[in-house]
């Protein structure tokens, strides 16, 4: 038990992944927020726009931190403030109840579990992780993805409609009245998930003792 | 609301997926997998929801279906990470390279 606490990277260790990342990410952001700030005052574009520049800015951040970082610990950190910028895209297209559902889930349990899991795993002990020798050939391939998709979609001719506000009453009658199956499976998936988890990753009493006869046996 | 035009939303729907697609391919960790998976989620969860809030005023289906990846999303990173932990107990390593027997 000890040993485990040990590995936990608390307080110093955290402290410093959480001051480092915030003044390295306040770097790469403040001066984007500077150019949208003097946009705006000289009336080039409009606060929602430099809300979605300044969410956007922070996703594809903490997006490429996520995917380009060695070591491990930083990189879930990087994730989690992807996802906060995200839930500032929700906000944006108003749907306040996916925003706040992103930060609890997102910001907390996923976040939690991961940490959990670097944490049971060795990444106390050796934080820094390689990447495949196919990465050339996944940088082709992720570039290639975004850009077709990304022509594709700026060359339909998209009717101009404004964004409407989902309300939590229509939501929810949605939720419940038209997707009231998908949401009892839903539910389902995630207690047998769940349960499935636990049954995985339990550790069985009998467990070396079995290793150990199949050693001797072989 | 805003008059920001949806191709905004749909291209950064993209860039990230893009990015979460490199992130599956090039990363070794299994973990860092699930993160790039997780970023690849949150792509499609920005394109569903931008749909529902520019052409769907009175359903907001995508909404809908937004609520419902998120909730499967967590049901698989909990059920992923379990096997992880399995495959790490085993073997003493978290990199997929290293569990290859099912690779033909």
């Amino acid at each position: 038990m000890l040993e485990l606490l040990e590995r936990i990277p608390f307080p110093q260790q955290l402290d410093r992944i959480v001051i480092f990342t915030g003044l390295v990410a306040g770097a790469l952001v403040t001066p984007i927020a500077i150019v949208l700030l003097a946009l705006l005052i000289f009336d080039e574009i409009t606060a929602a726009e430099v809300v979605f520049w300044l969410a956007a800015a922070v996703i594809i951040l903490g997006a490429l931190g996520a995917v380009l970082l060695p070591n491990i610990v930083h990189a879930t950190l990087s994730l989690v403030i992807a996802l906060l910028g995200v839930a500032g895209i929700f906000l944006l297209l108003g749907s306040e109840f996916l925003a706040l559902v992103q930060v609890l889930i997102y910001g907390g349990g996923v976040t939690v579990l991961l940490l959990f899991g670097l944490m049971l795993t060795n990444a106390g002990d050796d934080p820094k992780v390689t990447d495949g020798a196919q990465k050339p050939f996944a940088f082709l391939v992720g570039i290639l993805l975004a850009g077709v998709v990304g022509v594709a979609l700026v060359d339909q001719d998209w009717a101009k409609t404004e964004v409407a506000v989902a309300p939590f009453t229509t939501l929810g009658e949605r939720l419940f009245r038209d997707f009231g199956a998908p949401f009892e499976i839903a539910s389902l998936v995630l207690i047998v998930a769940l349960i499935g988890a636990v049954a995985v990753a339990r550790r069985d009493r009998d467990e070396d003792d079995d290793t150990v006869e199949e050693g001797e046996s072989s | 609301m805003s008059d920001i035009p949806i191709e905004n939303f749909l291209v950064l729907s993209a860039v990230l997926f893009g990015i979460g697609f490199y992130g599956v391919l090039a990363r070794r960790s299994a973990i860092l997998i699930l993160v790039s998976v997780e970023l690849m989620l949150a792509a499609t969860t920005i394109n569903m929801v931008a749909f529902a809030a520019y052409f769907d005023h009175e359903a907001f289906t995508g909404v809908i279906f937004a609520i419902f990846i998120i909730t499967v999303a967590a049901a698989e990173v909990g059920l992923a990470l379990g096997i992880v932990l399995r495959i790490f107990r085993e073997r003493r390593t978290a990199y997929v390279d290293d569990a290859s027997e099912l690779k033909w």
